[in-house]
């Protein structure tokens, strides 16, 4: 599959929406060359605030410009941002305001380590009310979620990774926000991927489908919240079990968040792929995924043992 | 902005009713914080009053100029001026940390009666200030941006985070002004963590210094006179206040920060101050 870097895209859709809507202004915590907004600061200076290193006040300052009506967008590394302004968050979610946070650097980083890795992100943005948070897939599903962010009031998080991803989706994917996104059919065990995890999943099907013999549904479930619950119980309703693969700490993820919706509805077996209980490490991101279970074989060891 | 003797006094008896308020909605409420709102709940009257442009009539005129109670757990001290000023309906100051009413017992943002963003999370007030006046400077609007800050709450870094940034962005239009009461929930400000040389500190991180003394009304309009028209750099005025002011057993301690007065401490309170209008009624 072709891959693509989400982040220099996030930089084009900013200077693409600045372009049409004068009320976007882009705020950055001394990152922008990193998360690519310096191309919306080139274009339209004097809609670019570089915060310096304080994403506390960042988040702040983003209140008062959406109190006084502009769309503040406001990026950073996924964990200083959603970490060190939790509270300030907390207070952007709280009165609902417009302000949209999209970070780069969402769950392994490689080699800067285990400091600078996004894994609890999930948990932190998920948990405050208001919020809508959204985990493109690949850029196209980035594409169509910006443009749902901008367009619609309210908080919402977006969490890019800091390399590229393989393209799942073709130009005319429509993003349906909190549904479960089919990319592929099947009858047996269901595959709930989200980011990263969406793609393992779709390669893991094919090798599942091959050594278990049997049928394998993926969904791509980018939006953490809020989830179309009817939907996604609809689309897991027939299968035998479900795996859910995240890029992130199995506690209070994703994983979490789903199979309570499971649970409260309906019986079925649920395994969960994802960080168990670390921070990571420095090495390449592959290394870090592969420690973690979060590769296809990993997926396929679990399909076995919900099949068993 | 010369006021003459009359009026001072016209607002002076104004500002002791809205004492009698804060305390009227924390006795019913039993529960608030007295001490803070009553150092302050002068300047807030005065702001809205004499200062800034604001129609109650039109809370959510797009020109008005913004006040930011940082220091949100002085929240009676503005609800009992908005509803002197005719945002809300004096009735609804009974209702101070009521299940479902509008008055929380910290700032919910509530438009419709003129407040513009939900505060009590200390540190936060300063950076939404700079928000606006970025704002404001990008809509090309002279609106100014009034943010209310306590002197304990100037123990968090953000503060001093947004005091940077304010400075950097050249904010004219934003002017923060300091609650200088000296106590802190735990004690004095520079038993718990001392602010002191606070003129400096701001000087150092680019702002103009204004210092007042908090009780004297004439001196309180000159300096939010002079602030408004500073240019080229945002403008703090350290207010020097009293905790709990006007009540004898209330001032300068901590004891209030976050207690109410009970039946025998709140009948008391309002003889003191109903001493101190007629007083002044007499003085004229």
């Amino acid at each position: 599959m072709t891959e693509a870097s989400l982040r220099d895209s996030f930089g084009e859709l900013l200077i693409e929406h600045g372009k049409i809507n004068e009320r976007i202004v882009v705020l950055d915590a001394d990152l922008s060359s990193s998360t690519r907004t310096y191309k919306f600061a080139r274009e339209f200076p004097e809609r670019f605030f570089n915060m310096g290193i304080s994403e506390q006040n960042m988040a702040g300052v983003a209140m008062g410009l959406a109190i006084s009506g502009k769309i503040p967008i406001i990026s950073g590394f996924s964990i200083f941002t959603t970490g060190r302004a939790w509270e300030f968050i907390r207070m952007i979610a709280h009165d609902n305001l417009n302000v949209k946070i999209i970070t780069t650097h969402g769950g392994f980083v490689g080699e800067d380590g285990s400091t600078h890795n996004a894994l609890e992100d999930f948990s932190l943005m998920s948990v405050l009310p208001n919020m809508q948070v959204l985990v493109p897939s690949d850029v196209i599903e980035l594409e169509k979620m910006f443009s749902f962010a901008i367009e619609n009031n309210g908080p919402f998080y977006l969490r890019l990774p800091r390399g590229a991803f393989p393209i799942l989706h073709d130009d005319g994917y429509k993003f349906n926000i909190g549904s479960p996104d089919v990319l592929k059919n099947g009858t047996d065990v269901c595959l709930i991927g989200v980011g990263y995890g969406s793609s393992l999943a779709l390669n893991a099907a094919e090798l599942i489908e091959k050594e278990l013999k049997c049928s394998v549904k993926v969904i791509n479930q980018s939006t953490i919240k809020p989830i179309n619950e009817t939907n996604l119980l609809n689309e897991i309703a027939s299968v035998k079990g479900v795996i859910i693969i995240e890029e992130h700490q199995d506690y209070c993820g994703v994983g979490s968040i789903i199979a309570k919706i499971i649970v409260e509805n309906i019986l079925k077996p649920i395994k969960f792929v994802g960080v168990k209980n670390s921070f990571g490490q420095s090495g390449t991101r592959k290394e870090n995924l592969n420690a973690h279970g979060l590769t296809v074989e990993g997926i396929v060891k679990l399909a076995k043992q919900l099949l068993s | 902005m010369i006021i003459d003797k009359l009026e001072e006094q016209e607002l002076q008896i104004d500002i002791l009713n809205l004492k009698k308020d804060i305390l009227s909605m924390i006795y019913k409420a039993q529960s608030g914080h007295p001490g803070g709102s009553l150092s302050c709940v002068n300047l807030i009257y005065l702001l809205y009053k004499k200062i800034m442009r604001v129609d109650f009539n039109n809370p959510k005129w797009k020109d008005r100029d913004i006040f930011i109670l940082s220091k949100g757990h002085a929240a009676p001290a503005l609800y009992a001026v908005l509803a002197k000023i005719g945002f809300l309906k004096k009735e609804a100051l009974s209702t101070l940390r009521k299940f479902n009413s509008p008055l929380q017992g910290h700032p919910v943002k509530n438009n419709d009666i003129g407040i513009e963003i939900s505060t009590g999370s200390l540190g936060m007030g300063l950076s939404i200030g700079v928000g606006c006046a970025l704002a404001a400077k990008l809509d090309k609007s002279s609106k100014k941006i009034y943010v209310l800050l306590g002197d304990g709450e100037l123990n968090e870094g953000a503060i001093w985070e947004a005091a940077m940034a304010a400075n950097h962005y050249k904010l004219d239009n934003l002017i923060a002004i300091i609650d200088r009461n000296g106590i802190q929930i735990d004690g004095s400000t520079e038993e718990i963590m001392s602010l002191e040389p606070l003129s400096d500190k701001w000087r150092a991180f680019g702002w103009k210094v204004f210092e007042v003394d908090g009780s004297n009304i004439q001196e309180l309009l000159n300096e939010f006179e002079k602030a408004k028209k500073g240019i080229g750099k945002p403008k703090v005025i350290i207010s020097y206040l009293i905790k709990g002011s006007d009540i004898s057993f209330m001032e300068h301690t901590k004891k209030y920060h976050g207690r109410p007065p009970n039946k025998e401490e709140y009948e008391l309170a309002i003889v003191e101050l109903d001493k101190i209008e007629e007083k002044l009624s007499k003085g004229a």
